[in-house]
């Protein structure tokens, strides 16, 4: 393969200069925020054993409804227990609820998404139509449904949200695909010899990635509100295992007495979220502005 | 077999002889909501090894279906082809996609017209490339990086090695296209379809991206069915053209014999509507009066006649079968007024210069 540098008359050629690096810079600082709190809670969470917290199940009888002191930074609870230490045990439960469901949710109804909206056809409308069905029935009563006979053990209500989940991320995956299916890259591919798995995965799921990350984030914040609401209905994890949804929900009989029980773990869901929506806002702001300037 | 693996060998002797592409009365037929629209019409045509032909006509006369259709590229759900495309002795029409996955990219890569849609926003030019090197070729990712590098040197991208990391949107119109130009020229196909591959640029740039392919093409022996509206540009460029209008071919000749005698009013009336740079400034553009028939109830009769100033009633009765010139049986076209060599004269001796 002999070099052809006489081919080379480009005017057009000095047009095209090195891009700059990205300006991170440019998410701001409440992005930051978010995700630096995002991954304090991960943090917390995984090394909560190891960290000399309070039993976060059992209790000190003596020191009932406690307010917040040296030794029980946000108080204890109506048996005693540590409410900071179940605060971040009970981060446990959101975390892997919400993360799992989602990444169920996401493995299910976003590859289901994606090759319905490549192929169509009848794997679309078979797909779609199912889709709508699950749609049409009202997801929470289903998972309380399900949950009450299956039972409520963490991976069960993982895998049931996950489930329940699959079909809106299926629609949203499925419409972000479709305005990509038919772009000429995905010819161009195709007309290099690229199997239809490589172009879903080299191809497409590129350019859907950013509409994926964004609302897989939104979606864990979804799924932790609703295992609050099952929490709050006695259907999340059995007692005495911690979880913001299962603290709010004992708190209610001592609202008066110590509304600290209440307060802690309603922060802890409260900013929580936030930061997710946030991260997932601004990521999804800045895809947008990438795409204009193509 | 295996001198597709290495970009370095050329083709045998043996598979020198025969033609490389043979289509046959292909017609490609869309269903549509109003009805069946048969966008290729019984087209018939030889491509020889090294061959470079042009394929002309204005928009919806079938060229870029024509095109689409030797690649086998089409959606499969909602078009009909019959007829045959033999390239090196497979046939195309009807084959598997699996079949087609040796040939795509391998032996018969696809230069696209908007360099803007045809390269993937989010990947990186250097994956582009060495996709079609990894899927052929035995190359590791280290030695399809280097060929990729080599690639766009060849194109005349310049600081290749840098520029491979880019992404499309880095790079300018003119950079784009040669960078789609080096992903269809990864694995050294015999035959190379460019889809009006300098419509989307300016009029400087399309000149060095024309001359790049025809450089490209001479050095690797690579067939090339240019697909375009401007007479212009397949003018110098091109061994023979085939001038397209509602699905049908209806003239085809070496470029020599076309522009010198002319037999097709509509081939005439395409070149007169060319702008030329000699003509002096505000001179109005020639169109082609009407518009191109509805290929779903096409009309009886040639398909030119209503908008044809020869045409005749027997032109608005009775299609022109396609046919030879007397004086050049490689000459064929399809009227039954042929023009006489003084009508295009004129305009060929302007044109000869450009």
């Amino acid at each position: 393969m002999s070099s052809t540098t006489d081919a080379a008359p480009t005017s057009e050629s000095l047009a095209g200069t090195p891009a700059a690096p990205k300006e991170k810079s440019a998410l701001g600082k409440i992005f930051w925020i978010s995700i630096i709190w995002i991954g304090l809670v991960f943090l917390l969470a995984i090394v909560a054993s190891w960290i000399g917290l309070d039993d976060p199940n059992n209790g000190n009888f003596a020191l009932i409804n406690s307010s917040p002191s040296w030794s029980h930074p946000f108080g204890t609870d109506d048996l005693g227990r540590d409410i900071l230490s179940r605060v971040i045990y009970g981060a446990r439960v959101s975390l892997i609820v919400g993360f799992g469901a989602m990444a169920i949710g996401m493995g299910l109804g976003g590859t289901l998404g994606m090759i319905a909206a490549y192929r169509r056809g009848a794997v679309d409308t078979l797909v779609s139509a199912a889709s709508y069905v699950m749609l049409a029935f009202p997801a929470l009563v289903a998972v309380i449904a399900i949950v009450a006979f299956w039972g409520h053990d963490i991976w069960k209500i993982t895998i049931i949200v996950g489930i329940a989940s699959t079909p809106l991320v299926y629609r949203v995956v499925r419409a972000a695909t479709l305005s990509y299916a038919t772009r000429e890259f995905v010819t161009a591919a195709k007309a290099q010899g690229a199997t239809d798995t490589r172009i879903l995965t080299r191809e497409l799921l590129p350019n859907v990635l950013p509409t994926i990350i964004s609302y897989f984030l939104i979606g864990v914040a979804t799924v932790i509100i609703l295992e609050g609401a099952l929490a709050f209905l006695g259907l999340s994890v059995p007692a005495p295992t911690a979880s913001w949804g299962n603290m709010i929900n004992e708190s209610r009989t001592y609202l008066s007495d110590n509304p600290w029980l209440a307060l802690f773990p309603s922060m802890a869901m409260f900013l929580f979220l936030i930061a997710l929506n946030l991260v997932g806002d601004v990521l999804r702001q800045s895809f947008d502005v990438q795409e204009s300037k193509l | 077999m295996s001198t597709e693996q290495s970009t370095t060998d050329f083709p045998t002797t043996e598979e020198l002889s025969g033609p490389l592409l043979t289509v046959k009365d292909l017609r490609t037929t869309f269903s549509t909501p109003r009805g069946d629209l048969t966008a290729v019409d019984g087209v018939s045509l030889e491509l020889g090894r090294g061959e470079t032909l042009g394929i002309v006509g204005e928009s919806g006369s079938g060229k870029t279906v024509l095109s689409r259709s030797i690649m086998g590229l089409l959606p499969r759900s909602k078009t009909t082809q019959t007829g045959s495309i033999l390239f090196e002795g497979t046939e195309i029409v009807g084959a598997e996609d699996a079949v087609l996955r040796d040939i795509w990219g391998a032996k018969i890569a696809m230069v696209f017209q908007d360099p803007m849609t045809s390269l993937n926003p989010v990947v990186r030019i250097q994956r582009q490339i060495t996709e079609s090197l990894r899927l052929h070729t035995s190359m590791d990712k280290a030695e399809a990086k280097a060929t990729a590098i080599s690639l766009l040197g060849q194109v005349g991208i310049p600081s290749p090695a840098e520029r491979v990391r880019a992404y499309p949107f880095q790079l300018s119109g003119g950079m784009r296209q040669r960078v789609t130009i080096a992903i269809a020229l990864a694995c050294s196909p015999r035959l190379l379809l460019a889809d009006e591959p300098t419509t989307g640029l300016d009029v400087t740039v399309q000149a060095q991206i024309l001359d790049l392919l025809s450089s490209l093409q001479a050095e690797r022996h690579m067939a090339v069915i240019l697909v375009t509206h401007d007479l212009g540009v397949v003018a110098t460029r091109t061994d023979r053209i085939a001038v397209m209008y509602a699905g049908h071919i209806v003239e085809m000749a070496s470029t020599k014999r076309l522009f010198a005698s002319m037999a097709m009013p509509y081939t005439q009336a395409l070149l007169r509507s060319t702008p030329r740079i000699s003509d002096p400034s505000h001179t109005r553009l020639t169109a082609i009066d009407g518009r191109p028939p509805d290929l779903i109830n096409p009309p009886t009769g040639c398909a030119f006649a209503p908008r044809c100033t020869y045409a005749t009633d027997q032109c608005r009765t009775e299609a022109p079968p396609l046919r030879t010139a007397p004086e050049d049986p490689t000459h064929l076209f399809a009227c039954w007024n042929p023009l006489q060599t003084g009508h295009a004269g004129s305009v060929t001796t302007s044109k000869g210069e450009n």
